[in-house]
């Protein structure tokens, strides 16, 4: 009943969000000295009045390129920053005046930084956490206990935490940010430098704590595996303002216009004519034609008729473009 | 139980960080016991110069040993169990503070305690056997021991107040570990010199404008003296030194713009 309760509720309410940053700048008309005593000021707005709200239980991607202000909206969401106007609402507290109290109830991974100790066994890093977050010492050997079997730590757990692999380390990373059963999981960029292995082991563990623990998770990264894997809902969000919110599924259809269709011969193809208007190669090989069909100039149906009747063929496919090519769309475009 | 908590979590990451610098040893020893060599190097140096010398200012050469004992215990304490304080440029520079603001617990003891140095445990046993022989010298009365206590409290609550707004400039302005280590320089050295030197305006300024002489050139005369009167005025300097630094720390902190190199390592 209270989880039933929990999840009707939303975890994070965003209202109006906006961050600037002011910093010095060397100013082109003026001598080094007056630079020196006198410099030139320039701000930036990194989040411009960005609004949202993330149900409790939710898996959400917050993408955008470099710059885009992904990682400005996670440590103002964590009371790291300050937000210049706008309000958070995070389990009903503010981040800005309760981040003591938030801390109790979030966890954050940050894929570039560690907050373990690297001269002392894992153990011991969990350990730490637990103190921090006021569990008694029967919970934290518990805990430690279940972490180590849902993240399956136990080859590694009493190594130095120094001598653990990328992968190693960052299982641990997001174990010790789940000591204190949090509601809500943020996680900036958890699978940078894993290789392939990694990120999937990282992703079953995250979609598994979801599932279990009906953990929100509030994911940033560039990595688009991450966002299909995991996010049943993305929110792109470019030169700080949000661009697009909708679930991740959908991002396909609404931002490519393009279709492609695959061509096996029957035998193999040999010529390779001139296109109709709004069909174009993208393939030409003597085993696989493949062509972008423009459905704003041709639609399927009528794209498969003409191309039926120029190529014989053995068998046809048509897809969409893959996640990673629409999201590059969704950048150029904007 | 908040206090409590804080407390016990305080201790708990202290004595994480003396086993996690413990686990490499011989960097561990190797400090430990180096700086004892170095200060009892030190403390020779300028035991010869009060020798040849003379009283200078009512200081005699014990009086040195005194004093080293003061600075030693309160470097040693505050240095092995909160040099996160001094750290604190560093932190905002590469952003590594961002996790310390994402804990639950009060963020000065937060970043106080994420670090320790490692050679302040050699100042620290240094300084007891300083103070040890001083208290012998001076044929401590029991109003004295407590004397000595008293002040060594007051003596480390005055440097990590000092060294918290210190460091808390670097909130201020990017890459500030250049100017955050001159202005330690700038008060802790003045604290090795001999107490007799501190006379007339130079005192004035080292008591209440620069508070180097808290940490031990007047705790000598005090507990030399048995000056209870002393004892207050400089009880209630530490106590605004403290206040100022904490409502400083607290401002500072509002400016902190994080950033995005890697980090790591609690």
């Amino acid at each position: 009943m209270i989880k039933s309760n929990y999840m009707n509720k939303d975890s994070i309410i965003v209202s109006n969000l906006t961050k600037k940053f002011s910093f010095q700048v060397k100013n082109a008309n003026s001598n080094w000295l007056k630079n020196i005593f006198f410099p030139g000021k320039k701000e930036i707005v990194a989040v411009n009045n960005i609004s949202f709200s993330v149900r409790a239980g939710e898996r959400i991607a917050f993408i955008g390129p470099n710059g885009a202000g992904k990682s400005t909206t996670i440590k103002m969401l964590t009371g790291i920053l300050f937000p210049t106007s706008g309000k958070i609402n995070i389990l009903g507290l503010d981040p800005t005046n309760d981040r003591k109290k938030l801390a109790y109830q979030i966890g954050t991974v940050f894929g570039q930084r560690s907050q373990l100790f690297p001269n002392l066994p894992l153990t011991d890093s969990l350990e730490f956490f637990g103190v921090m977050y006021d569990l008694s010492d029967d919970d934290i050997k518990k805990r430690i206990a279940e972490l180590i079997k849902l993240f399956d730590l136990g080859s590694f757990i009493e190594q130095p935490v120094r001598k653990l692999s990328l992968g190693q380390r960052m299982r641990a990373e997001v174990a010790a940010s789940l000591i204190h059963k949090p509601k809500i999981i943020l996680l900036d960029e958890p699978t940078i430098g894993l290789d392939v292995v990694a990120k999937k082991s990282l992703r079953d563990l995250l979609l598994k704590i979801n599932k279990e623990e009906n953990t929100t998770i509030f994911l940033t990264s560039h990595d688009v595996g991450d966002v299909e894997f995991l996010c049943e809902r993305t929110i792109v969000i470019n030169h700080g303002e949000i661009i697009k919110d909708l679930p991740t599924e959908e991002l396909s259809k609404t931002f490519v216009s393009e279709k492609y269709i695959d061509l096996i011969p029957e035998k193999i193809f040999t010529v390779f004519p001139d296109l109709p208007a709004g069909i174009r190669y993208s393939l030409k090989d003597k085993d696989k034609i493949t062509v972008i069909v423009d459905v704003k100039i041709i639609d399927v149906q009528e794209s498969l008729r003409q191309l039926l009747s120029t190529f014989k063929v053995e068998d046809i496919d048509v897809y969409n473009v893959d996640l990673e090519t629409v999201i590059r769309n969704i950048y150029e475009r904007n | 139980m908040s206090i409590k908590n804080e407390i016990k979590f305080a201790v708990y990451a202290i004595k994480k960080n003396i086993e996690s610098s413990a686990e490499l040893r011989t960097s561990f020893l190797m400090n430990v016991l180096g700086m004892m060599i170095n200060n009892v190097a030190f403390i020779l140096l300028w035991m010869f110069f009060a020798k040849s010398a003379g009283p200078i200012g009512g200081w005699t050469p014990m009086d040195i040993i005194g004093m080293q004992g003061f600075l030693a215990i309160s470097y040693g304490i505050v240095l092995s169990a909160g040099n996160g304080i001094r750290k604190v440029a560093e932190y905002t520079a590469s952003g590594a503070l961002d996790r310390f603001m994402l804990s639950p617990k009060n963020l000065l003891t937060r970043i106080a305690t994420s670090s320790m140095n490692v050679s302040a445990i050699g100042d620290l046993f240094f300084g007891i056997v300083c103070m040890t022989i001083y208290s012998i010298a001076i044929h401590v009365s029991l109003i004295q021991v407590f004397l000595i206590f008293a002040l060594l409290i007051i003596s480390m609550v005055s440097f990590f107040s000092i060294i918290i707004i210190i460091y808390s400039t670097s909130f201020f302005f990017i890459d500030a570990n250049n100017v955050t280590t001159g202005i330690y320089e700038l008060y802790f050295t003045p604290a090795l010199f001999h107490g007799g030197a501190f006379q007339g305006i130079m005192r004035f300024v080292f008591t209440f404008v620069v508070p180097t002489l808290l940490i031990a050139s007047i705790p000598v005369e005090i507990l030399k003296n048995i000056s209870l009167d002393k004892l207050l005025m400089i009880f209630i300097l530490t106590i605004v030194w403290l206040l100022v630094s904490i409502f400083i720390f607290n401002k500072a902190i509002r400016r902190y713009e994080s950033s995005n190199l890697m980090t790591f390592g609690n």
